[in-house]
């Protein structure tokens, strides 16, 4: 047993040293860290080891269960809860972006990178097959949607799908069915001598322009539509000149990534966005009528024109829940195309079908396939 | 406050000093008024400028702000590597002298002659408490006739409190050299009704009582003032009287033991485990720092240091370490705190239901943290004391005043306001890697500097007493695994209370002394 305690009271020169260390630690941390999250690499090609300077990309792809490809390489899926990818050590330039799944439609946008910056944007995959729940004029006892007309082996919904059971009758009797109440209300919705309520009518008077507009017959045509104009949140969609656009009309400040750009010259504009949008600014500085918003590092254009696949809009409205996305029923069917044109605007068909007619309702989409009535269903499943 | 000349004979210099026991502005006059009161807004005017400097810097300097608080969680991390450092090797030695046999240490010295004068202040608390303390001190390996013991009640307490005193007296006395029972008059004036008051009163009260009629020389006499709940361990008075011998100055020094809220651990829930833990381990953390270090809650010094300075004050709230502040200043600069690395046991809050505990655990770090009142009182007579090293001044000033403002604003920085340039910054900042990169680096910053609690669960289950057989042995997995709740507690029970605190004392809203509620289930120690 000692005499005397073995372990003394921390000297206060092993205090002073230790501390000493840490404080030369954080001189030396701090910068690194600094320079390493403001976007600063080590880079060790060509056998040399320089500091390169390298962005980031944010792809919001709304939690579905898909593979991100950037530059052709897989990327690591975000943590759980998480619906966004966030790709760092980019270096600046043009990069590829791919977002796919095998059941559903591949979202596609080469996107520029700069130096410390992150470029933003966001996918939307629809399936492959389009997903329906039947509104039938009848329903069974239990409430089972009833077909009739189905011939034996065939598909119900053709080239849809649903997940709704249905009954199909063999028979045109509907003693032992009840009516279906939405589907008074549904076909309400595309009657225009519908005797529906006030709202309803409304919306066919004030919607009956945007059931069909010409867009081949007088391409000199500079007059905008005068219905009212579509809009959600901050973003409206009016016709002008026989295009359909897209507009930003809420607070400047809160503009949209996807209307912007961060070059000044029209010709880099061109070799990272597409040639229509260096267009698109160069029309608005021709234009008395339309400013271009200059913001920090970059200008922003208040408009975005939508692609129509070179086609007669018969129906626009905003995808559900969402302002980036449009519902458009072209000649050939339904599609939904992003308002984001930076290379391109991505556009994906819901519905297939030439002889269709197209109502959002609530942020519902309904579709009149002859004489079926659908809600498309716009909610995509998990991954089989 | 004042005493006549003749009541000021036996004391120091500065400690005759009208000011020399201030407590808050209003005792003070004209432009000591003034800048005393200049001192008591400052710790909360710095905590919250540092707060809103960060939101505003936030908003429109983002990417600055964004650099300091990854500065900030750097220095977080390596402070966190920095005290866990102190916290392992103050566990190394508390063990260390918890297996010495004191009682053969101090056989080398002259030792007979001293005696232990503990003055034990109490409220309501229930008898069990006291029964616990006392028996503590009649077990210990220490002549219990050296041992005057002063039970110390509050008139404002009721009859009962004082008839409870007189049975511990009536059960315990005998077994002492001295006992005494002391009971502390309501509303004298001047004073704030609590522990500071009281004791001053029952140390007025031993000396005439006692000390004086039995001509005991002062020094001679090694006062330990103790909460109630304190239950001392066996070897303390040897472990006491050993680094007393051994002192460089005994009469200029403090010594401190190490506090394990061990006495209900078993009983009390786990916010108010981790919460006396993380006490415990601050102070093992200042065991290591004594140059940093002032008197905390249970301690001892001699009697002569307190008899030369008026036995310390009877108007504040903090009293545990103003008698610290008072002999620092009094001699001085020459008074130093010797850490003892030994423990004594007391208990951690206890309240009925988790709503109490917390509001209890509140009220009581809200009472510790209003210690920053100390920083003021130092600020004040350092620039009075002409006598003190210029560089020992400056040094505890800083020190003292870095300690108190980073405990209000560290944890809420860090665990808040990190996040602030990412929801308030520019849309040109949202932009930037930094911004992106910013969350993920706090983040690995701060699992980094969590990993500290790894090694504080493991600490804190090696100074655990023996489980109970009342209680599962599922509690020991509860007792390791509830240190995920530091992040919180040390915003909720540290930063917090002691931003109230601040605020209240930066608007004159001056504290009176709250009483934690102590209580026991079962005798573990």
């Amino acid at each position: 047993m000692p005499n005397e305690p073995q372990i003394k009271v921390l000297s206060e020169q092993r205090r002073e040293r230790f501390f000493w260390v840490l404080v030369v630690v954080f001189l030396v941390t701090l910068p690194t860290l600094i320079f390493y999250t403001t976007g600063y690499r080590l880079s060790f090609e060509d056998e040399q080891t320089t500091i390169v300077s390298t962005g980031g990309m944010y792809i919001n792809t709304e939690d579905l269960d898909v593979e991100v490809y950037l530059d052709e390489e897989l990327i690591e899926r975000p943590r759980l809860f998480r619906s966004a990818y966030y790709i760092q050590n980019l270096s600046a330039g043009q990069h590829r972006v791919v977002v796919q799944r095998p059941d559903l439609q591949t979202w596609v946008k080469d996107l520029p990178v700069y130096s410390h910056i992150v470029t933003e944007a966001s996918a939307f995959n629809l399936p492959e097959r389009p997903h329906v729940r039947p509104i039938t004029p009848y329903l069974t006892a239990a409430g089972t949607p009833v077909l009739f007309g189905v011939a034996s082996g065939t598909e119900p919904f053709g080239i849809a799908t649903s997940t709704e059971p249905v009954f199909v009758a063999t028979t045109t009797a509907t003693s032992s069915f009840t009516q279906n109440e939405e589907f008074v209300f549904v076909s309400s919705l595309f009657s225009i001598t519908s005797t529906s309520t006030r709202s309803v009518f409304e919306r066919l008077v004030d919607g009956l322009d945007r059931f069909r507009f010409a867009t081949t017959t007088d391409a000199t045509s500079t007059a905008t539509s005068t219905q009212q104009p579509v809009a959600r949140g901050n973003t409206g969609l009016f016709i002008r000149n026989g295009e359909l656009f897209a507009e930003w009309i809420g607070n400047q400040q809160n503009i949209p990534y996807y209307y912007c750009v961060s070059t000044d010259t029209a010709t880099s504009t061109a070799a990272r966005y597409g040639d229509h949008v260096a267009e698109a600014f160069s029309r608005i500085r021709e234009a008395t009528s339309t400013e271009i918003i200059i913001d920090g590092n970059r200008r922003c254009r208040p408009e975005i024109k939508l692609d129509r696949l070179r086609q007669d809009v018969f129906y626009y409205a905003f995808f559900p829940n969402t302002q980036d996305l449009v519902v458009l029923h072209l000649e050939d069917g339904v599609y939904v195309t992003e308002i984001d044109d930076r290379a391109w605007q991505n556009t994906q068909l819901l519905y297939p079908g030439t002889d269709l007619t197209v109502v959002v309702e609530n942020d519902l989409i309904f579709v009149r396939d002859g004489e079926r009535y659908y809600e498309l269903i716009t909610e995509i499943e998990p991954s089989p | 406050m004042n005493e006549s000349p003749k009541d000021q004979d036996h004391l120091l210099p500065y400690a005759r000093r009208s000011d020399f026991k201030v407590a808050r502005a209003t005792e003070l006059t004209g432009s000591d008024r003034r800048f005393y009161r200049f001192l008591e807004i400052v710790p909360g005017v710095t905590a919250w400028l540092s707060l809103i400097g960060v939101i505003l810097a936030s908003i429109y300097i983002p990417q600055y702000a964004a650099y300091f608080i990854i500065a900030f969680a750097i220095y977080w991390v390596l402070k966190t590597i920095f005290l866990s450092y102190h916290v392992r090797y103050n566990w190394k030695r508390l063990r260390h002298h918890m297996k010495l046999d004191w009682q053969r240490l101090v056989g080398r010295f002259e030792y007979r002659h001293l005696h232990h004068l503990v003055v034990l202040p109490y409220y309501k608390e229930p008898r069990e408490v006291l029964e616990g303390a006392l028996k503590g001190l009649r077990e210990a390996n220490y002549d219990p006739k050296q041992i005057i013991v002063v039970l110390a009640a509050e008139e404002r307490a009721g009859e009962e409190a004082a008839a409870l005193g007189h049975e511990m007296e009536a059960r315990f006395g005998a077994d002492f050299g001295h006992f005494l029972v002391t009971v502390h008059p309501s509303d004298i004036a001047g004073e704030i009704a609590g522990k500071g008051s009281n004791v001053h009163w029952a140390l007025n009260q031993v000396h005439d009582s006692v000390i004086a009629p039995n001509a005991i020389p002062h020094r001679d006499i090694l006062t330990s003032i103790f909460d109630i709940d304190t239950v001392i361990y066996q070897d303390y008075f040897n472990c006491l009287i050993w680094h007393f011998m051994t002192a460089e100055n005994p009469y200029k020094s403090a010594f401190q033991p190490v506090p394990l809220f061990t006495n209900n651990l078993w009983d009390a829930s786990a916010l108010a485990r981790v919460m006396a833990m993380s006490s415990t381990f601050w102070q093992m953390i200042m065991q290591e720092r004594p140059d940093k270090a002032a008197t905390f809650s249970s301690h001892s010094v001699s009697y002569q240091a307190l008899y030369e300075i008026g036995y310390g004050q009877a108007n504040v709230v903090s009293e545990d370490s103003r008698i610290y502040w008072n002999l620092l200043i009094a001699n001085e600069g020459k008074f130093v705190v010797v850490p003892m690395s030994y423990p004594i046991a007391m208990d951690a809050v206890t309240a009925a239901g988790l709503w109490g505990t917390i509001k209890n655990i509140y009220r009581q770090h809200r009472r510790w943290t209003y210690g920053v009142e100390n920083w003021c009182y130092i600020v004040y007579h350092f620039a009075k004391n002409p006598d003190i090293p210029r560089r020992r001044k400056w040094t505890i000033a800083l020190l003292q005043g870095e300690g108190y403002w980073s405990l209000v604003t560290n944890p809420i920085m860090l665990f808040i306001l990190g996040w602030a340039p990412i929801y308030l910054g520019s849309r040109e900042f949202h932009e930037t890697v930094l911004s992106y990169e910013l969350p993920i680096m706090v983040r690995n910053l701060l699992i980094i500097a969590m990993g500290g609690l790894v090694v504080s669960s493991i600490i804190s289950l090696s100074l655990t007493p023996p489980r109970p057989k009342h209680r599962s042995r599922f509690r020991y997995v509860v007792m390791a695994v509830q240190w995920i709740m530091v992040p919180m507690t040390m915003i909720v029970f540290s930063a917090i209370p002691g931003l109230d605190a601040q605020t209240r004392l930066m608007f004159g809203h001056y504290m009176g002394f709250w009483v934690t509620p102590k209580s026991r289930e079962s005798q573990t120690s």
